[in-house]
């Protein structure tokens, strides 16, 4: 056997799975975009050119859904990024027990979103949740909050969800960053008089940079795509005011079954993320660099 | 300000720091575990929301397996996330070990590859493949819901797989082939056993991955005795009553074996994160 196959041989498996489970399923969803495709008539499929995406653009929900998209994406990576470098930030220097207090503040991140969001559901609850409760009794509010019935409070409890299962990922990513900076850099701007505020912003921050671009970059493209909080928190209700992209093309899919309609939102989404993916390529250099 | 005082300050500030974290985790997980051990008359009792239950009850998880078959959910769960992540973990100690140890031309494609599928929303694969999924008879198989898990969970577990191959010197797989050992016996003879506590971490990641999945699960299969843990506790959350007791508790169980198998391998899940998803 010729010594360049070995490579190749070694990487089949995993190659031959994803090939058929991500190449053949993108190519379909275009084709399927282009068709009257539905589940509740699996025997009258037909191309009905670009039927479904005028369907899209025609919409009046779909601009609704685009800034409930931006809203959950930009507040939650905003929320975990600060929270978690706060929480990075503490944990950096050693102390008795560090290993235990880890284990629980880092636990969210072992979390399935369906627990998470049962949790925030029953928190959320406005008749018989805790937190309206907690509210009451300190007097911050006159009455219970609707907070699942209500239209932007909804995506609110969602978004606050998003935030807390996401914390330990970014605290672990800066906590490792803030590791590798060699101690003596600290010690000399300590001799040369540098503040704490400085220190962080003149050491610290340069040197955890890269680290924050990518794991924000990766992070926002995961939060984007994930929806099982939502489907779990409040079904993307109430009247489709929590909906997000991925959820809103869920509910066509399964809830309506509107197959050819949600793939015309998958294509949309595809030239989304294909924008996405080459600027995220193009800032961290993974196109450029010969080993990542 | 003396440099005494200044310390204080600052340990005094990481201490609320932390106590905020501690609390912001703990709290909403023992408002879970506690209701699960309430009554359902206690859960439901709007007058008063208790902070502690009144009476410690396990009628909500004995109700799960009496009513719901929990069992069986947790048996669907297990086998699935088990033998998934089994799968997952040795196709990337191949792979893994192909993209540490060899220079070939298309290299940085495979890698590039396996990134962008990590920035592919599932919802987008699902559809299609649940279309020829029921052309194939998959739907409501295990072998479709596997296949799919294997397929979501590798490209991480490969890229993780490889930078714990990377942290081996080479030497010591040349040491063994001196001595006589073909690649294939260097590699379970030396390699893999010290690698060890990293391909339990990968397994790890598969087990999760799959065990708390929720969409694909609830799409690919329709039959209640072949749902998994996530799907079977879905259908607790009904139009106009929930089962808030039951639901606890089930969401209790489900948490259990992931949080022991992070807790028991925090340092290495760790190391595997930071390395597999970024690598400065």
């Amino acid at each position: 056997m010729k010594k360049r196959y070995v490579p190749w041989l070694f990487l089949l498996p995993v190659l031959v799975v994803l090939l058929a489970m991500f190449g053949y399923p993108l190519l379909k969803s275009i084709v399927m975009s282009f068709q009257n495709y539905k589940l509740t008539a699996p025997d009258d499929i037909f191309f009905n050119g670009v039927e479904n995406f005028k369907k899209l653009f025609a919409n009046q929900e779909t601009s609704m859904i685009l800034r409930n998209s931006l809203a959950y994406v930009v507040i939650s990576v905003i929320g975990q990024l600060l929270l978690g470098m706060i929480l990075a930030l503490a944990l950096k220097k050693p102390f008795r027990g560090r290993g235990v207090y880890q284990s629980i503040v880092f636990l969210p991140w072992a979390f399935s979103g369906f627990v998470v969001g049962l949790i925030f559901r029953w928190s959320f609850n406005g008749e018989y949740g805790v937190v309206n409760d907690l509210l009451l009794k300190l007097g911050l509010i006159e009455e219970k909050i609707a907070w699942l019935g209500t239209p932007g409070l909804s995506l609110a409890v969602i978004i606050i969800a998003m935030i807390w299962i996401g914390i330990p990922f970014f605290a672990i990513m800066i906590l490792a960053a803030l590791q590798s900076i060699p101690a003596d850099v600290y010690e000399a701007a300590e001799v040369d008089g540098c503040g704490v505020m400085r220190q962080f912003f003149q050491i610290t921050l340069p040197y955890i940079k890269p680290t924050l671009v990518t794991t924000t970059l990766l992070r926002t493209i995961w939060i984007f795509n994930s929806f099982d909080l939502i489907v779990v928190v409040s079904g993307g209700g109430p009247a489709n005011t929590s909906q997000t992209l991925t959820s809103y093309m869920y509910s066509a899919a399964f809830g309506s079954y509107d197959l050819g309609f949600a793939a015309a939102i998958g294509v949309m989404l595809m030239i989304v993320l294909g924008v996405y993916a080459l600027l995220f390529l193009k800032i961290t250099r993974y196109d450029k660099a010969g080993d990542f | 300000m003396s440099r005494k005082t200044k310390k204080r300050i600052s340990t005094a500030i990481r201490v609320v720091i932390m106590a905020f974290f501690l609390l912001l985790v703990v709290l909403p997980v023992y408002w879970m575990v506690i209701t699960s051990f309430k009554t359902s008359a206690e859960v439901l009792d709007l007058q008063n929301i208790s902070y502690f239950p009144r009476k410690f009850t396990l009628e909500n998880y004995a109700g799960l397996f009496s009513q719901y078959d929990y069992s069986v959910l947790l048996k669907n769960s297990l086998m699935v996330s088990v033998t998934s992540a089994l799968v997952v973990t040795f196709f990337s100690m191949f792979g893994g070990y192909s993209l540490a140890r060899f220079q070939f031309k298309g290299k940085q494609t495979v890698v590039l590859f396996f990134l962008i599928t990590q920035m592919i929303p599932a919802i987008l694969v699902i559809i299609p493949v649940y279309v020829a999924f029921s052309r194939m008879g998959l739907v409501n198989s295990y072998l479709g819901l596997f296949v799919y898990y294997v397929a979501c969970n590798l490209p991480f577990c490969a890229i993780t797989m490889r930078s714990f191959f990377e942290r081996i010197p080479v030497t010591l797989e040349e040491a063994a082939k001196i001595d006589g050992c073909s690649r294939m016996q260097a590699l379970f003879k030396v390699v893999f056993p010290i690698m060890f506590p990293g391909i339990v971490s990968v397994f790890v990641f598969g087990f999760i991955g799959a065990w708390n999945e929720l969409i694909a699960g609830t799409i690919f299969i329709s039959t209640p005795d072949m749902w998994t843990i996530p799907v079977g506790l879905k259908t607790l959350i009904g139009k106009y009553n929930v089962e808030w007791g039951m639901l606890t508790a089930g969401g209790v169980m489900a948490l259990l074996p992931t949080a022991v198998m992070f807790a028991v391998m925090q340092k290495f899940i760790v190391e595997g994160l930071t390395s597999g998803a970024v690598k400065e």
